[in-house]
Formats: C-alpha cells, structure tokens, sequence
C-alpha cells in the first residue's frame, strides 16, 4: 500500500522530470522560432503593427493564430482571403462593408480623413498581418475539406468566380466585390452589378465612384478615393456589364 | 471559527463575490451583443467587455482564493494570522488595483493579451500586493505551531502562481514569441499550479467535514497533485500547436493533455470517496454539496470538456472556435468558482456563529447555478460545433455562420439567466449570514 512519503516523492518526482523536460523542449522551441517565424521579416513596421494590434486588444474580438476572442473572423491568413486593398479599405469605416451587422470598432487612426498618420498606420498592420502568414503554424487555419469535396463534383451551369470576374480589373476584385456581386458572385451589400452599363452612363458611373455623396446624399456607397488610373480601369470594366 | 484573525476573509470573500456578481453583468453584454444587440457597442464594445468579464474572473478567484488562505492557514498553523493590519492593507491595495484595471480598460489602459490585459505600471502593484501577501501567510505558517502537509501544499500552489505570473511581464518583440510566454502564465495557472491550491482547499474541507484522518487525505493529495503536474506541465504542449512552436508539441501536447484528465478523475474519485468514506454527518450540508460539486464539475468541465478537444487532429479544427468557450465556461465555474463558493459556505456559519445553511435559498442557488452553468455549456457547445463544420469544414463566411447560429445565443442568455438567479440566492445567503462575530473569542 502506497505510504504517505510514497506519495510525496511521486509528487515531487514527477514534477522535477516533467518541469526539466518542459524547460528542455523550451530551448529548443526557442531555438527554433527564428527560422519557423522568418525573424529576419520581422522589421520595425511588423513590430509597430503588432502594437497597433496589442493597443487595441484585437484579440479581444478577433482570433490570431487561434487565439483571441470568437466573436469576430480568424485573421491568421486574412491577407491571402481577402488580400490588401480591401482590407485597407476595410478598416478606414469597418461598418459601411457590413451594414446593418455585426459592428467592428471605427479607428480613427486608419481613417485618413481623420488621422494624417493613417496610411502609415495600414501599412503597418498589414505589414504585421503579411508577417503573420508566413509563420509556420503546422498548418493551422486548415483549408475547409467538405466544401472541396463539393466543388469537385461538377454543377451544370455554374460559373466559378474566376468567370463571373473575367477581364475585371484586380482592384474591383479584391473590393468592389465585397459588396457587390457579378454573375451571381460576389457580396450582397449593394446591388447586383450585371447589366450595369444599360442602365448607366459613362460620365455618371464615373461622377458616382469617385464621390458617391455627391451624387446620392446619404448612401452607403463609400468614397473609396481612387487614383484616376483604377478608376478609369473599373469604368471601362464596368461598360462591359451590358 | 478558531482565531480571530480569520475573520479577514469576510471581506475577501464579500470582494470575491461582489466582483462575480459584476462579471456576469459583463458577460450579459456579451451575450446580447452576440443576438445583435449592441447598444453599447459606442461605450462598452465586445473587446472592452470580454477583457473586464475574463479580468473579473480572474481578480475574484484570486481573491477568494487569498480569503481561504486566511482563513485555512490560522486554522493549520494552529495560532493567529502573523499580522492582520498587514492583511488589511494587503486587501485594500488588491481592491484598489483591481478597480483600476477594470475602469482602465474602458479607456483603452490596457496590454492586447487574453488574460493579461493588466498594463504593466500596475503588473508591478499585482507583484507587490501579493509578495505581501504570502510574506504574511509565510510567517504564519513558520510561527505556527504546525506545518501541515494541507497548508504547505496551499502555500505552495500559490507561491508558484505568483511565481509563474513573472513569464507574462518580460516584453518581447515578435508575437510569436509573446504567446508562447503568455502559456506559461495562464495554462500553468489553470491546469497547474492552481490545482494546487485546489486540491488543497478541497482537502481541508474533506478533513473538517467528514472527520477522516487527515494522513490518509493528505496522501491522496499528494497523488492527486503529482497527478496534476505529471500532465499539466508538459500539456502546456496543446497551445502550442498552432502558434509557430515546433511540430513534437503535437504529439508531446497530445499525450501529456490526454493524462490530465486523470488528475481531475482522481480528484472527483478521492473526494466522493472520503465523502462516503466519512463517518461525521456534518450538519453544514450545502457546504459538503458545493464540495463535491467543486469536484465532480471540475472533472466533467476540466478534464472530459478539455479533453474533447485537445487532441490535435480534433483541435486542429475547434481552435480558435466557439468550442473553447464551451470548455473555458464549465472549466472556471467547475474547478475555481465553486471551490471559492465551498470555503464560503463552509467558513460563513463558523464566521458568524449563525446558521443561514438549512432551507431553500442555500440549497437552490447550487443547483440553479449549476444546472444555468450546464445549459451555457451547452449552448456553446452547439454554436461551437456548428461553427466547426460550417466555417472551418465547409468554408462558409464567418459572419454568414454567426448570424446562422445566432438562435443559440439566446438559449446561452437563458441559460445564463438562470445561473445569474442563483448566483444571486448565493450573494443573498450570503449576506443573511451578516459580519464575523469574534465576541465569543474576545471573552
């Protein structure tokens, strides 16, 4: 039968071992981050976006690398699903993409109508979140594996999204379709986009993106302020919704 | 109540239950957000309410775990507490930094870390108060007139906690490397040395009311806690999957969580045990009821929810997900809160020299808490598991899932009511016990 002092010596037996095993696999875990986290990416902006992301206790809706709160998406690989410019666009006001649903906090210091330093601010959480994803988290967030199963079964007359988009610039891509859809892809924020052109002209079309207010006071169309270039791209796309 | 010095933990564990009955208010706020309504969002927004409500918890059950420790250790050592003015300013202080850095977060005082979020100036306070603390119950102990293996094992758990909060103030330059110290914190708190204190509190209680002999209860506490860190400290291992650390944490993770469930097995086993074992038919039956209850909730929300997903093929795809809330509430609530709410009701008659144990008020607010506390399990568990197949397996939108599932948050703020229904009959039982009554000692 198991004695009192039998007892302690497991107890203290077992922890020495298992606290000198833990403390040996943390010198090697140590010894590891740097090549498995690209420590040589880690500049000044990652670092400054990272304390964008600590000061505002992201991880208090969000979730990184798996951790954080569950009340707003995983943000791990959020570049690679929703790539930069809409994110960038994103975060100047969270609430006009998602009217109507569940709110993210506005930051003034992303809005450049507000905060001269905002665009730094951008490229700085975007630089972190860049970093981010290149960690190697031994394959955490997995890709879905039922819906591939489904996608690789053929749908008679379904357009995959890569259709539904052809010939659209790569900005009206990567934002314009978070809100609006193509050929049934795409958001349903604001109206559909098919048939576009039908129903507008060119100069209106161009009046209306590079400053909805002005043409429809109070709409939730946003003010995306688009160098001349991308607006001229997404018009001419635009035009081919016929 | 054998000393009057003991009659401090009055006060810590009015404090405890005062900020339990706060964090529910928080987690309202939380709950209400989840169903779309967010009226506070402009004040009180998700991030700022999750931060107090975790907080809370955490500062609460650390401050009835110091009400124990007052109160169990005079009984222990068999003589006064060293210093009871100490005491006092040892608890105002604690109370003043809390209050701080539950109102800090509201204007953005605060470290972006789960469960860490106490900024750093006042980090440097939580060290101070609690070195205070233990110096206390040191020179308690040390004068006394015995060194009990229960009152060692509660010293030490605590020292080590407070040891072990260190890891969480060194800064770091790269995320990756912030999270992987942060666990040193909060899982070997959670899973480890806590359950020192734990097993120490639950064999205190167990001597005192089932009149077993207290070698026997003592060398099964030792087991138990040999249990604990066997596994609780290389289980660290499941938060490192994910979070950049090498790929051998999978498996080493995997093995030594899977064991930790035993120690929580064993605990539920060892206290039903003595229970049954007891010959004294205590008369302070909720007290015995929350005991048992303590062990029995932390195995099934500790070790059986814990182990549902910590296995990394199954983790691989609830981390991060609705799933860990599940685990997280009945975890907390089994193994720390009701351990609290046992040393108060098995301290308050012997405090007061009052009798507030027999009929309903006592006797309902264990099982409301407990069956509310179940059904919030529950309804994480569908909304977690539903996110799991919907968004991580078949790729749907996050927002399109929550909004899917939404429905079940109302059955979470059911639940949750009535939990707060019976977290409320506690507070009230608690009070109709009213202040220590130390006269009887005095004469």
């Amino acid at each position: 039968m198991l004695s009192k002092s039998g007892a302690k010596a497991f107890f203290l037996g077992g922890t020495f071992l298992c606290a000198t095993a833990f403390v040996l696999l943390t010198l090697d875990t140590l010894a590891q981050f740097p090549e498995r986290s690209n420590e040589e990416n880690l500049t000044e902006e990652v670092i400054a976006g990272w304390k964008i992301w600590e000061r505002s206790n992201c991880m208090g809706c969000h979730t990184l690398m798996g951790e954080g709160a569950y009340y707003a998406p995983e943000l791990t690989r959020v570049i690679e699903r929703r790539g930069t410019p809409w994110i960038r666009e994103f975060l100047k006001d969270p609430q006009k993409f998602f009217p109507g649903r569940r709110k993210m906090i506005k930051y003034d210091f992303f809005d450049p109508a507000v905060d001269p330093e905002a665009d730094e601010n951008l490229d700085h959480i975007l630089a972190f979140f860049a970093w981010i994803q290149e960690v190697d988290t031994n394959g955490f967030p997995p890709k879905p594996d039922i819906v591939t199963q489904q996608a690789a079964a053929p749908m008679p007359g379904a357009a995959s999204a890569v259709d539904a988009w052809a010939g659209a610039p790569d900005y009206f891509k990567a934002v314009c379709t978070g809100c609006h859809a193509v050929a049934g892809q795409g958001g349903n924020v604001g109206p559909a986009l098919d048939g576009v052109a039908t129903r507008y002209e060119r100069d209106y079309l161009v009046n209306w993106i590079a400053d909805p207010q002005a043409v429809k006071p109070g709409t939730t169309m946003p003010a995306l302020g688009l160098d001349p270039e991308t607006l001229e791209q997404i018009v001419s796309y635009l035009e081919t919704l016929k | 109540m054998k000393f009057k010095s003991q009659s401090i933990s009055w006060a810590f564990f009015a404090a405890a239950l005062g900020l339990f009955a706060l964090q529910l208010v928080y987690g309202f706020i939380m709950g209400f957000a989840r169903v779309g309504m967010d009226g506070l969002h402009e004040w009180i927004p998700f991030n700022v309410a999750r931060a107090v409500h975790t907080n809370l918890l955490v500062v609460w059950l650390i401050t009835g775990f110091m009400g124990a420790a007052y109160w169990i250790i005079p009984d222990e050592a068999d003589r006064e507490l060293w210093s009871p003015k100490l005491a006092w300013i040892q608890f105002w202080s604690l109370m003043a930094v809390g209050v701080t850095a539950v109102i800090g977060y509201h204007f953005q005082w605060w470290e972006g870390r789960k469960f860490l979020e106490i900024p750093r100036a006042l980090d440097w306070l939580v060290v101070a108060n609690v070195l205070t603390f233990l110096f206390n119950i040191l020179m308690t102990i040390w004068k006394g007139r015995h060194m009990t293996t229960t009152a060692s094992v509660l010293f030490f758990g605590l020292l080590t906690a407070a040891l072990l909060y260190l890891p969480g103030m060194i800064t770091f330059e790269s995320a990756v490397l912030d999270s992987y110290f942060r666990w040193w914190v909060v899982h070997l708190w959670v899973e480890g040395v806590w359950e020192l204190i734990l097993g120490a509190v639950l064999s205190y209680l167990l001597i005192k009311m089932t009149g077993i002999d207290r070698e026997i209860i003592e060398k099964w506490l030792y087991v138990i806690v040999g249990l604990t860190f066997l596994s609780g400290i290389l289980g660290t291992g499941h938060h490192y999957y994910y979070t950049g650390a090498p790929r051998y944490w999978l498996i080493v993770g995997g093995v030594f969580s899977a064991l930790e469930p035993l120690a929580f097995l064993g605990m539920a086993i060892y206290a039903i045990a003595m229970a049954r074992k007891g010959g004294r038919d205590h008369p302070n039956k909720v007290a015995m009821r929350w005991t048992l209850g303590c062990a029995v909730m932390s195995f099934i929300g500790a070790g059986f929810l814990g182990f549902a997903h910590t296995l990394p093929q199954v983790n691989m795809w609830t981390h991060g997900t609705l799933v860990t809330a599940m685990h997280g509430h009945m975890a907390f609530w089994g193994a720390y809160a009701m351990m609290v709410l046992a040393i108060i009701a098995y301290a308050m008659p012997q405090m007061t020299g009052r009798v507030r144990y027999r009929g309903w008020v006592a006797e309902t607010s264990f099982w409301t808490t407990n069956i509310g506390m179940a059904g919030m399990t529950g309804a994480f568990a569908v909304m977690g598991i539903a996110q799991v197949y919907l968004e991580r397996k078949s790729g749907m939108d996050f927002l399109d899932v929550q909004e899917a599932i939404e429905v079940h948050s109302w059955g979470l703020i059911l639940a949750a009511s009535l939990f707060a229904v019976g977290a409320l009959l506690f507070i009230r039982n608690f009070l109709s016990y009213g202040r220590p009554n130390t006269e009887e000692l005095a004469a």
